[in-house]
């Protein structure tokens, strides 16, 4: 096995925009006069079990005003893709990196298990 | 070059990707114009109809995609205007209207959780979506991949 089977190579372009949309309608939810608008999770509206996003929507939006233990509490993760939505967007030159082809999916793992135990599915 | 002794060109593993791809500023924005379209009409619809407007306005978005994304040129109006189109994943031809059917049906099962099988292009190596993986299909650049007519 080479080494370029086993890595994946994420193209920083494209999480760069997916990151300034993001970082976008979380400043417009930010700067919202009282209840911002949101859609809740499809999967979990229908079936009552969250999905491994459960809980970006208010993480990153919580993250943008400075409310770091809320946003943690949503979904961690949020506070990190806002982190590396910031760092790509102040570097533009960064095209691609390569990172270990298991990465997003011990990711969503990891997220997914912090929303079953936050609603005290596991 | 190996073909000059007879050695056969390996073909490039399947998980890596084998062209060019529509990026996702590209398919975010002619998504957007295609939600516009259909949900103007849709909107006029239930104004003129209520409840019968809706269940047509429903069935309009899905013949638009089928119409559009089954046509040879694999275009709806937003990823004409893109410059982007779908086509088939091992050929590069049209994916045809019964797979644009099960594509239309993968994109409800890509939204339900919190549209993760959308996102899920940004780290695939083919760059597809799950509704893509169902259909067997990619969205590639017409710089790359002409388009002979529209819709074809």
């Amino acid at each position: 096995m080479t080494a370029s089977s086993r890595s994946l190579t994420l193209d920083l372009h494209d999480i760069r925009v997916a990151g300034g949309v993001m970082l976008g309608a979380a400043a417009v939810r930010a700067a919202w006069p009282g209840h911002a608008p949101g859609l809740p999770c499809p999967l979990r509206t229908l079936t009552g079990v969250p999905c491994p996003l459960c809980g970006m929507t208010t993480s990153v939006t919580a993250t943008v005003r400075g409310h770091l233990g809320s946003a943690v509490a949503a979904n961690p993760a949020g506070l990190l893709f806002v982190a590396a939505s910031v760092a790509l967007l102040v570097s533009p030159r960064l095209k691609a990196v390569d990172v270990p082809r298991w990465l997003p999916y011990v990711a969503l793992t990891l997220m997914w298990m912090w929303e079953l135990l936050r609603f005290g599915i596991l | 070059m190996s073909d000059a002794y007879g050695v056969p060109p390996q073909a490039p593993p399947a998980e890596q990707r084998t062209g060019p791809r529509a990026t996702f500023g590209q398919r975010l924005v002619a998504a957007i114009i295609d939600g516009v379209i259909v949900g103007v009409v849709n909107v006029i619809l239930f104004g003129a109809l209520k409840t019968a407007g809706s269940g047509l306005g429903s069935l309009l978005g899905l013949a638009y995609a089928i119409y559009f994304e089954g046509s040879p040129s694999g275009q709806t109006i937003g990823k004409r205007a893109m410059s982007i189109r779908i086509v088939d994943a091992d050929n590069g031809g049209p994916i045809g209207y019964g797979r644009a059917f099960v594509r239309y049906i993968g994109k409800i099962i890509s939204a339900i959780p919190c549209a993760l099988g959308y996102l899920w292009m940004l780290w695939d190596p083919n760059k597809q979506t799950w509704h893509d993986k169902m259909a067997t299909s990619v969205v590639v650049p017409t710089s790359a991949y002409p388009v002979a007519a529209w819709p074809g």
